[in-house]
């Protein structure tokens, strides 16, 4: 003969007012379940994602957009203007054509009587031909500064655009302004290298001719002021003027030009020799020279770079030697070729298999330029992509400025390496990143969620409780009858409380049981169908979240409810009960 | 066999004080059946709360058999009402989400087969033996307070304490429930302690007992 008053049959007489009161707590342990999950699961996909720092050290160059061609590009380009007019003066009616014709013109004999006449005539000869040279060369030199001077304003925008992107993912406007306004100039002058040697061998074509005019002309003075000492007035030869002011403005700023085409040829002073030093730092397994780049993934916090390391073939097979990891699918990248090999989460993040395209072609918001093939996939423990460093050191003008070192200490040697390459580094522009700092900038972003999230759970578990507890005293209210007769006919005060607390622990402890339920049903459906496909990672049974972090729910519930119905039932008065006439 | 001697209960307002039980003496033998009568608020009620180890009297002594009510503790009292005294309560206090036999159950001590088949014996008796499994709202008032009887009987206790049972009765059902009870006693079940203002509900009685300002008088 079972008890009359067993939690059996409260629980099934009493389902109307059971289940709601489970349904809603069970929903609420289901939201902090999926919220707890998603926060853990950010966290853990960026650590996967920036995994390889575990193992290495990147030395990257400090502020390398600050490497500005802009100055010297626009101050070439105003002193080539004013070279071009002069040239065009001097090479015009009454310049070097007309002194050499009226030197030639000078009667035979008075010029083989005088060298210097001779000498004049082949120094104004030179000049003329310099100041042509110089004429054919100022127009391509001009168009070419003008063509750079716009990629460098091209890049300016497109870094405008990604800021934007980066601030509001969701406003696409900016995209499609950029692209509606810089569509037709992307195509015309990316990719953007050649651009690069062409202006480097205008300026250098320019700089010689415009010495050789500058020193022709100063010729031709020297041999007029010979022809004038000699008692030979040549002042009736009109001598045309003097451009040497502008000219030496105008080498000058070719020079300062050439110094900084020269700086985005070799991006970071000191990298070769911090390269070799490096290598000797007691502790370290390897240094490799790293063209790094990145692809934009999703972290389920917000987008992220995910890092490529631009290195040489070798170089790549030593990588995943280090991870653990191996190519499960295609094949490593091929030197000097636009190539690249990723882990299979970011292939599947980024919907990319062998033969697919990344880069920035593709996706805006890559870093990688242009559009790279992916040969091969990457499997195992640590997510990885390559790409080959003398295709990004030859092919692309402004991402030479992006190589820095991959240092990999020996096991155990991890802090001694970073010291001692921190000491090699000294004042030189670049910085060390490392794991520490990684994990830290990993933490510190997920550590706003974290609290954010630890606030809704608090106020969630409060709310609950005060709406639960509410609704258990207004329940128990309704059952007053009931309490006041088993008091009266001497059933103990605290096996009354003992059986509500049973029935409140059995409300909560099956809510509990249902929410973890659900909430483990709806992560292994969403993990399947979102997570994975997305290269993101999702501990569906992390007991850490099911368990401790949805506890405090039905415990503040069943707290609160029976610290109120408790303190009610011990106040109880049969008496007051029997006597009502209701 | 149940005694009190001298009992008084005092509520105290303020500086004033109600008696509403005032020096009063019976004992209750075995198997016999006590009415007590008295208009509104002449303190029956309260002296069966007395008498019943309710409430604690102000002053006097009440005791059952060998147990005095002031040498228990409350939890001695409890076990005392539990074990060997039964109630029937003006409302029949029926738990809403049980049967009439699980509401009978109730107030069994033990909850063995015995006492199972007692119980709807019990409830047979009391005419209801095909509503066994009928709920509370499923019964009408006069059925659940003879639901309310048998509960009151089914642990055989050796005291019935009845106030006012039939008060929101008609007069047949009325009589049918006190009838019930009588049966009990007059079965060798126990005594009876029978509170109600209707002395046509006392036919049976050995003694009635009316009471008027927290006193006894003679009947």
């Amino acid at each position: 003969m079972t008890n009359p008053l067993s939690l059996w049959n409260f629980y099934f007489r009493n389902k109307r007012k059971v289940l709601p009161v489970i349904g809603i707590l069970a929903l609420a342990i289901l939201g902090v379940v999926v919220t707890d999950s998603l926060l853990a699961s950010a966290r853990e996909t960026a650590y996967a994602t920036f995994g390889s720092y575990q193992k290495l050290i990147l030395v990257a160059p400090r502020a390398t957009r600050d490497q500005d061609l802009a100055n010297p590009l626009q101050d070439s380009l105003m002193r080539l203007h004013d070279v071009q007019l002069q040239v065009d003066t001097l090479d015009g009616p009454g310049g070097i054509t007309s002194y050499y014709n009226a030197v030639v013109a000078l009667p035979a004999q008075v010029r083989a009587q005088l060298p210097a006449v001779q000498r004049l005539q082949v120094d104004s000869a030179n000049a003329r031909y310099y100041a042509a040279r110089l004429r054919g060369d100022l127009v391509p030199l001009g168009d070419l500064i003008f063509r750079v001077q716009r990629l460098q304003s091209e890049e300016q925008a497109f870094n405008q655009l990604v800021n934007q992107l980066t601030q509001n993912p969701n406003d696409p406007r900016p995209l499609i302004t950029y692209l509606q306004q810089h569509q037709t100039f992307l195509q015309s002058v990316l990719p953007d290298s050649a651009q690069l040697g062409r202006l480097q061998l205008a300026v250098t074509s320019a700089s010689a001719d415009a010495n050789g005019l500058q020193q022709s002309l100063q010729a031709m003075n020297r041999d007029t002021a010979n022809l004038n000492s000699a008692g030979q007035n040549v002042a009736n030869l009109p001598l045309p003027p003097s451009p040497s002011a502008t000219i030496d403005q105008f080498r000058s700023a070719l020079d300062r030009l050439t110094a900084s085409l020269g700086s985005i040829e070799q991006p970071q002073p000191g990298l070769d020799k911090l390269l070799a030093d490096s290598a000797h730092i007691p502790g370290t397994a390897l240094v490799k020279r790293d063209a790094y780049s990145n692809l934009d993934i999703n972290l389920l916090a917000g987008n992220a770079q995910f890092d490529l390391y631009g290195i040489d073939q070798p170089g790549m097979t030593q990588l995943l030697t280090l991870y653990g990891d191996r190519v499960v699918a295609g094949r490593l990248p091929r030197q000097n070729a636009s190539e690249i090999a990723v882990s299979e989460e970011i292939a599947r993040a980024r919907h990319v298999s062998v033969g697919s395209k990344l880069g920035n072609n593709v996706d805006e918001l890559d870093r990688l330029p242009d559009a790279f093939t992916v040969v091969g996939i990457i499997g195992g423990p640590t997510r990885l992509g390559v790409i080959p460093l003398d295709y990004m050191t030859e092919h692309y003008l402004f991402e030479r400025r992006y190589q820095g070192l991959i240092v990999i200490p020996q096991a155990g040697h991890a802090q001694t390496v970073h010291d001692e390459l921190q000491r090699l580094v000294g004042d030189q522009a670049f910085r060390l990143f490392d794991w520490p700092y990684i994990k830290a900038k990993i933490d510190s972003l997920i550590a706003n969620l974290d609290s954010i999230n630890r606030f809704l759970i608090l106020l969630v578990t409060l709310v609950l409780s005060l709406v639960v507890g509410l609704l258990n005293n207004l329940f128990f209210r309704q059952r007053m009858n009931e309490f006041g007769l088993l008091a009266a006919v001497g059933y103990s005060r605290w096996g009354l409380i003992r059986r509500v607390a049973l029935e409140s622990f059995g409300v909560t402890l099956a809510a509990w049981l249902l929410g973890v339920g659900i909430a483990v049903a709806v992560l292994s459906w969403f993990n399947t169908v979102f997570m994975v496909p997305h290269g993101l990672l999702m501990n569906v049974f992390d007991w850490n979240v099911l368990a401790l972090h949805t506890l405090p729910i039905p415990l503040m519930v069943f707290l609160f409810g029976m610290g109120t119905v408790g303190w009610q039932l011990l106040r109880l008065d049969p008496i007051s009960i029997i006597e009502r006439r209701d | 066999m149940l005694s009190a001697k001298d009992l008084a209960l005092d509520y105290r307002t303020g500086s004033s004080v109600a008696h509403a039980v005032d020096t009063v003496s019976l004992s209750v033998g075995r198997g016999s059946f006590v009415g007590l009568i008295g208009p509104s608020g002449s303190g029956k009620s309260s002296l069966m709360y007395l008498l019943s180890g309710l409430k604690r009297p102000s002053r006097g002594a009440v005791s059952f058999e060998e147990h005095d009510y002031a040498s228990l503790s409350g939890a001695g009292l409890m076990r005392l009402r539990r074990r060997r005294f039964g109630f029937v309560f003006q409302q029949h206090f029926l738990v809403n989400y049980l049967s009439a036999f699980e509401n009978v159950m109730v107030g069994a001590v033990e909850r063995d087969h015995d006492t199972a088949a007692y119980a709807q014996a019990l409830l047979h008796r009391v005419g209801l033996g095909d509503k066994l499994l009928k709920r509370p709202y499923q019964l009408s008032i006069g059925e659940r307070q003879r639901v309310a009887v048998a509960r009151a009987l089914v642990h055989r206790p050796a005291v019935v304490f009845a106030d006012e049972p039939t008060a929101s009765l008609d007069q047949a059902t009325g009589h049918e429930v006190v009838n019930l009870l009588a049966d009990y006693r007059r079965s060798g079940g126990g005594s009876l302690l029978v509170v109600t203002h209707d002395p046509a509900m006392l036919s049976d009685a050995d003694r009635v007992l009316q009471m008027r300002d927290g006193r006894l008088m003679a009947a």
